[in-house]
């Protein structure tokens, strides 16, 4: 007997809310049902690292970290980061890049956003490009930017989630106002993948 | 919490702070004491104590912290406890965020105090729980070793009742037993070794260490977060060999290593060192075992593991062919990203000052560096970090430089290290007439493991009051004649104070400390937020800007960039601390007004 265990790398800067996204991710799979591990590779608080998170689930407790060609689904915050872990995707498996580039202070040799994009199309075959930010800011905030992301991810089929299951967990977790933009950014990304998705079928 | 503890102390340290943090959230409603201590070796103290109360006590600290704990550890071996007491060691394999990825289990060892390793976040929870009883049973203290990929792992956890234990406080007066002197100490010794035995026989029987049956000759162990790999693993390779699952890895359960001998070939999978491997061979070695025991030659010993890497190691074991999952990588050559200081942070501007007061003095200081946010002076454009060891040793092996080199030593040391280490050195440079510039990068928190109170922040970690001990005040009891304090965002005024210091300390071959404050910035925005206050951004008059880089290049704050051949401000990053306005030969930047 073979566990099936399922898995999505969040990849970006830190300061961008891929902790938050692990947690959400892993707090809506419980619910569903599965086991899960979300493992968190971030070194120091402050903001402006490469940050990866892992969220792994099955039938039975997986390990916290992805490796080579396994995960299902990249979710990548920004381009830079999205290249750099792209090699953790399995070849049938979807990235959802936010189209979005920001070099490292101090850095010399930055790719451009084509070359960048064209190299994560060339390594994997499944890409979504969002443009989360302006998505962001429709929702009312372009701190939004990765409720938008998991919109995306929820329309792309690669976890077994749905937009509800997410939403369930967002407004349990945010309330106000900062609530409703979230919950919006979220249907935002959702729908914007889903379009997308729907044109290349 | 479910095991009624009664107190908990730690000092900050990842992979480890979020465990006096999440006590904290509960502390008030279940009345238990929690506290940052000043340092590791006092947080183990004051768990001594504690216990010394007939109370139980959990502290924590990330695994060089216990090199700083391990005075009291030592004896604490030869003592044992009252109350049940569990000595929490965040190890880091693959140093994420630590000097070195050291392998705390020798510790155990070294002590006498035994060691248990949790599989998972569920058992880690219920593990604790288990080892209060274990500690209190045996009288030992014990220690649970996490390492990072469990410590920073999320999952569910299902909790039990939490028990409310109402022991009487009493001080177990007993000198002859806490009293570590000369006729005592051979007596307990030898104890020791026969609590150790004991546990041996007793752990057989342990329910988180279990044996599993499978098919073959060859058994697989695997010691604590290992064994999430191992069953990861087993699967992909589709194989079922039996299985020891070792939750206790020092002393060995002596059952459970005899029957592990009964098999032909042993594979011992365990992150880093050979410590469950090297002890499974001596006992092999001493019960005239001939199974093949294996272990590091099929595993890493450096950095983590993952599922990959283990089942390589078990399909060469095992005999069973193993196609690794492939990626494709994305073939351009990415520039790295390491983390950065924050926009609108108090040690730039300090990083800045410093330079141009070594400019002015003209000397070129070798630049001792310590642990904290700012050790990220090491990257350019700063490169102010010569070297950077151990809490405190900016001061320590500083002094050792100063006395021979020509060129005057400058050491950074933030506020929470220097009350964790710092003062020593501060009282031996006085002592022994050492030219040394120390500059205190005070930012008011432990910034770097998330901004945890310290004996200068006037608050504890339930957010109640606490008296405050500034800085400056210690540096002068501590003797330091030459003292200044300087608001870190003013450049000029730091810069003068700085060589100033590099002057007295050269000419009366004395310390000269320099205090630079600014509130961590992070944190200063994270409470404006909270208040509704907004933040005024800067911005860059282009018709003014002579585009000479001093901004972008020298100063390098990550909310400055180049675009397009223009200087400009990202607004959405801009902390509004005016530094770069300040520092600007033209005049061009200003608060964004209307």
């Amino acid at each position: 007997m073979s566990a099936v265990i399922r898995s999505v790398v969040i990849s970006g800067v830190g300061g961008q809310g891929l902790l938050t996204m692990g947690e959400l991710l892993g707090e809506a799979l419980i619910e569903r049902g599965f086991k899960v591990s979300v493992g968190e590779i971030h070194g120091l608080s402050q903001r402006g690292g490469s940050v990866v998170v892992f969220v792994k689930y099955g039938d039975v407790q997986p390990s916290p970290i992805v490796v080579e060609g396994e995960a299902n689904a990249l979710v990548g915050l920004e381009l830079i980061e999205t290249a750099r872990r792209v090699q953790l995707l399995a070849p049938t498996g979807i990235v959802l890049a936010n189209n979005y580039l920001l070099p490292p202070p101090a850095s010399q040799k930055i790719p451009g956003r084509e070359e960048l994009i064209e190299a994560i199309r060339r390594a994997a075959r499944n890409v979504i490009l969002i443009n989360a930010v302006e998505l962001a800011r429709k929702a009312g905030s372009p701190v939004a930017v990765n409720m938008v992301m998991l919109g995306a991810l929820a329309a792309s089929g690669a976890v077994d989630l749905g937009l509800a299951d997410l939403k369930g967990v967002v407004e349990k977790k945010f309330t106000g106002r900062t609530g409703e933009v979230n919950a919006r950014a979220l249907i935002l990304g959702f729908e914007e993948a889903q379009k997308q998705l729907r044109e290349k079928a | 919490m479910e095991a009624g503890i009664s107190a908990a102390a730690a000092y900050p340290g990842t992979p480890s702070t979020e465990i006096l943090e999440a006590l904290a959230e509960v502390a008030e409603e279940y009345g238990v004491y929690v506290e940052w201590s000043t340092n590791e070796k006092v947080a183990l103290e004051v768990g001594i104590g504690v216990s010394m109360m007939g109370l139980r006590a959990l502290v924590a600290m990330k695994h060089v912290g216990l090199n700083v704990a391990s005075d009291p550890l030592m004896s604490l071996g030869y003592t044992g406890v009252v109350g049940g007491l569990v000595v929490v060691s965040a190890d880091d394999p693959n140093a994420h965020s630590s000097q070195n990825e050291q392998d705390n289990r020798y510790y155990g060892l070294h002590s006498y105090i035994p060691v248990f390793e949790p599989s998972g976040v569920q058992e880690a929870k219920d593990m604790t729980r288990e080892l209060f009883q274990l500690s209190e049973e045996h009288r030992t203290a014990v220690i649970l070793r996490t390492t990072t990929r469990l410590s920073h792992s999320r999952g569910e956890v299902m909790f039990g009742a939490v028990e409310r234990v109402h022991r009487e406080p009493v001080f177990h007066r007993d000198p002859e037993r806490w009293a570590l002197l000369p006729p005592y100490s051979l007596r307990k010794h030898r104890e020791v070794l026969e609590r150790i035995r004991t546990l041996e026989e007793k752990l057989g029987e342990w329910p988180f260490n279990r044996f599993v049956e499978g098919d073959g000759d060859t058994l697989i162990v695997s010691a604590g977060f290992a064994h999430a790999y191992v069953r990861e693993a087993l699967d992909w390779l589709k194989v079922n060999p039996p299985l020891l699952k070792l939750a206790s890895t020092y002393p060995l359960p002596r059952a459970l290593a005899k029957r592990a001998l009964e098999f032909r070939k042993i594979v011992v999978v365990e992150e880093l060192e050979p410590f469950v491997e090297d002890q499974l061979r001596a006992f092999a070695q001493r019960e005239g075992s001939s199974a093949e025991i294996h272990g590091k030659d099929l595993f890493p010993r450096v950095g983590e593991l993952n599922t990959a890497l283990v089942a390589s190691g078990l399909s060469k074991a095992l005999g069973v062919s193993f196609d690794p999952p492939r990626g494709n990588a994305a073939g351009v050559e990415l520039p790295p990203r390491p983390p950065t200081l924050c926009p609108g942070c108090g040690h730039r501007s300090t990083y800045y000052a410093v330079k141009l007061a070594a400019a002015r003095a003209r000397v070129k200081p070798v630049w001792a560096n310590d642990i904290g946010c700012y050790t990220l002076g090491f990257f350019p454009p700063f490169r102010m970090a010569d070297f950077t060891w151990s809490m405190g040793s900016a001061l320590g092996i500083g002094m050792g430089i100063a006395r021979f080199s020509k060129d005057p030593v400058v050491a950074f040391i933030g506020d929470s290290t220097f009350y964790h280490a710092g003062i020593p050195g501060l009282i031996n440079a006085v002592y022994n007439q050492y030219p040394i510039v120390v500059v205190v990068m005070d930012n008011g928190v432990t910034a770097m493991t998330g901004h945890q109170p310290h004996p200068g922040s006037g608050y504890g970690p339930t957010g109640e009051k606490r008296p405050a001990i500034p800085v400056e005040n210690l540096a002068r009891a501590c003797g330091v004649e030459f003292v200044e304090v300087v608001p870190a965002y003013e450049v000029a005024r730091l810069r003068d104070a700085v060589e100033r210091a590099i002057k007295y300390a050269r000419e009366k071959n004395a310390p000269a400390v320099v205090v630079a404050r600014q509130f961590c910035a992070l944190e200063e925005l994270r409470m404006k937020r909270m208040r509704g206050e907004a933040v005024v951004p800067y911005v860059i008059d282009q018709a003014k800007c002579v585009k000479c880089g001093i901004c972008v290049d020298q100063f390098s704050c990550p909310a400055i960039v180049r675009e397009n051949g223009s200087i400009k401000i990202l607004t959405e990053l801009c902390a509004g601390c005016g530094v770069c306005a300040s520092i600007c030969p033209a005049k061009a930047i200003g608060p964004l007004s209307g």
